[in-house]
Formats: C-alpha cells, structure tokens, sequence
C-alpha cells in the first residue's frame, strides 16, 4: 500500500491523489517485478496491426514515482522496479504494465463493471477474448427505507 | 422516401427514432465465426442490437452489414475486438465509443464518424464529413477521401489519417494524438491546439491560433512510414508538421485568488 494518500483533513475518507493503489486496496506484483512482462505482447493485446491506443501512453511521474495512467480507473499506476534512461524504453515498459493490468482485471474501473454498467458488454474490454459479459442485468439502486413520494 | 439508384433505392427512417421493439431481430447468417445481416429493412436500434448480439452473445468476431443505407448511429459503442465491415455508407455519429472493433466502411461517412473512439481501427474508402474523429482517445482512424471541417476537433489521442483534403478549423482545440493529411489543410489549421501534431502533405490555407510549424525528427519519419505501409497508402508525400506554439499557456498567470478554484 502506498504510503503518501493526499487525504483531506475535513473528509478523510476521500482523498485527491489518482493512485491505483488505493482504489484497488493493494499493490500487485507487477509494479515490481520487471521479469513478469516478459510475454506482454503489445501487438497481439491491442486491435491492428500495431500498438494502436498504447501509441499514445508513456511513462509519467505520481508522487515522485514513475507511474503510467490507467484512464479505465483515473488512476496512477506506480512501477516501481529500476529502469533504464531511454524514453523508448521507458514507455515500451509503462505499456507493458497497463496492459498486462487490464488484461489481469485489476483495474479498479474494470471491477466496478459488474455493478454499474447498464448495458452487456465484457468485463475484460478489448483485451481478453471470451471474458465473462457484465451489465445483463443492470437495475437501479435503490435506497432502503426510502420510496418516492406519490405525486 | 425511396428513389431508384444504389443506396437510394433504400427506404428508411434515418434517425431510427420511432423503434420501441428493443429486441435483437436474429436475422443473421453465421456460419464458420462469420456472420452476415441485410440492415436494408432495420431500424438503426435494430442493427445496433443485432451487432451487439453477434458479438457479444454469439462470440462471433466478424460480421458484415449489407446496405447500411446511411443510417446515423450504427456501429457504436461496441466494446470488444471483433471485425465488422459494412458494405455501404453511414450517416451521422457512426462507430462512436468503440473500444477495439476493426472496422471497414466501404462506402461514405457523415459527421462525427467515430467520436470519441477509445481504440481499434475504422478506415472508411471514401469521403467524410465535418467533425470525423471528434474527441477521439485512440486508436487509427483512416479516411482514405476528403474530409470536412473540424476534423479531430478535441482529439485526446489516436492517429487520424486523412488521404485526400481537409475542411477548415481541421484539429481545433486539439489536445493529443496525431493527424496525417495527405492533401491541403482548409483555414485556420490547429486553431487554439493544446498539444499533438498535425503532418499536411498539401498546401495550408493558414494556421489557426497558436498552430506553429514543428521540427522534424526520426521519429516523425517512423511514424508516417508505419502508417502508410500498415495501411497501404503508398509512398508517403513529403509532410509539414506543426505543433501547438503553446503561447497560450496562461494559467501560470492567474491570480492567487483564481489558483485556488481552478486547482
């Protein structure tokens, strides 16, 4: 768990950091261990014939640590294993990681899927073929105790 | 309202707002992962369902869409790899929301063809409208014709390509990704850009504000030439490329009063 949540002292239960840790509750394996993406195919785990959407993402910094943005959860996700000084191959591993993260379901987006989404689609989007289909039977919340009042 | 030539011969409610029957209409040939449906008949709710249905509940992951007779709003959001080719013309907000689809479009596009697409690839052979590739977040988008004006207007990401000429006010308030314009750029290029790139091959009517001609770099020469050989556009012409001059970053300059709302 990271250690620096930017907390807001009136409410602390929320905080203003964009760190995947603390949506997800833990760190996973693969933000330190850089020999867990050696199968990461970036061309076979995105449409075309190239690296399409990943094009675009690149190795950031949160907190000081370099990190790659998830936008499925709108969080930060932090490496925190050494790496090298090339930009190429700083963002060819940030790829590395966001995928092989989305592909495992531990993206916090992808595991609110089943409980909000209103409309059958993939739990595991694009990434994984064949994943379970979420959002068949989407019903709105209902607070209990409480009913409408009769108009 | 039908005439008597190519898709016109089509009849149809383009807007497809008068279709209360909310089931997939099951009207698909499928056979070897392939499946095949006529959407000349079909509502746009309907073919939207029947897409839905082939790939998300038959797990099938190409489909084929004849006579799609220009109807708005087919092909979106749909949130898985798979392939679909519609043999005909879409009308307005086509393939929008995608996230992974590889789509074919041999005929036309009208506006707003593949807003805010997450990823995947669309290539349309021929013409597109005003505002193709609106706040789009990634992914390719090929529009092998011309285009019309605010093109990749609030792109966040992806590449689009553009084989032929653009409208004006092309990559308005742009904010990431990339823009290939084979042919000429209508006025005011890259108004009010954030950030990414835009490549001309042609002539530029006149930059938009805070659009600035960019220096060239390897990577620049990479990045046309993969795209041209992946989707077979040829010998690449010899592109200009501009960038945001970033002189209208002013947030440095607010009050302290401002910083603390705005931050």
């Amino acid at each position: 768990m990271t250690e620096t949540i930017h907390h807001i002292d009136s409410e602390p239960e929320k905080t203003t950091g964009l760190d995947s840790e603390y949506l997800s509750g833990k760190r996973f394996p693969y933000q330190e261990d850089a020999s867990l993406l050696a199968g990461v195919d970036l061309v076979a785990g995105t449409p075309g014939a190239d690296i399409n959407w990943l094009e675009d993402i690149e190795l950031l910094e949160e907190d000081g640590v370099p990190a790659v943005f998830d936008r499925y959860s709108n969080s930060f996700l932090k490496i925190y294993f050494a790496l090298p000084a090339e930009k190429p191959v700083r963002d060819e591993i940030a790829r590395k990681v966001l995928l092989l993260h989305l592909q495992s379901g531990n993206s916090y987006g992808l595991q609110l899927k089943p409980i909000h989404c209103k409309f059958p689609q993939p739990q595991l989007g694009s990434w994984v073929d064949g994943s379970d289909t979420v959002g068949t039977d989407w019903k709105a919340p209902v607070l209990e105790g409480w009913a409408p009042k009769a108009h | 309202m039908e005439s008597l030539v190519g898709e016109r011969r089509i009849s149809y409610d383009a807007r497809g707002l008068a279709e209360p029957n909310a089931e997939a209409p099951r009207v698909a040939e499928i056979a070897d992962g392939r499946a095949v449906f006529d959407a000349k008949d079909l509502t746009t709710r309907l073919i939207n369902l029947e897409l839905r249905r082939l790939v998300y509940e038959e797990g099938v992951r190409a489909v084929t869409v004849r006579n799609p007779g220009s109807k708005h709003s087919l092909g979106v959001g749909i949130l898985q790899r798979c392939r679909i080719t519609f043999e005909g013309s879409l009308g307005y907000f086509g393939c929008g929301l995608i996230d992974g689809p590889e789509i074919h479009i041999t005929g036309r596009v009208g506006w707003s063809s593949c807003e805010n697409m997450m990823s995947g690839v669309v290539v349309v052979d021929g013409n597109g409208g005003s505002l193709t590739g609106a706040a789009m977040r990634g992914g390719d988008l090929v529009v092998r014709g011309r285009v019309g004006a605010r093109t990749g207007i609030d792109q966040k990401g992806g590449t689009i390509i553009i084989g032929d000429s653009v409208g004006s006010n092309t990559g308005f308030m742009m904010q990431r990704g990339r823009m290939i314009i084979c042919g000429d750029a209508g006025p005011g290029l890259g108004d009010s850009m954030y950030d990414g790139t835009i490549y001309v091959g042609g002539k530029v009517k006149s930059l938009g504000v805070d659009c600035v001609p960019g220096e060239w770099t390897d990577a620049d020469t990479e990045l046309i030439e993969r795209k041209f050989r992946i989707y077979e556009l040829g010998t690449p012409p010899s592109f200009q490329k501009f960038v945001c001059g970033k002189v209208l970053y002013n947030y440095d300059n607010l009050e302290p009063s401002e910083r603390r709302i705005v931050l």
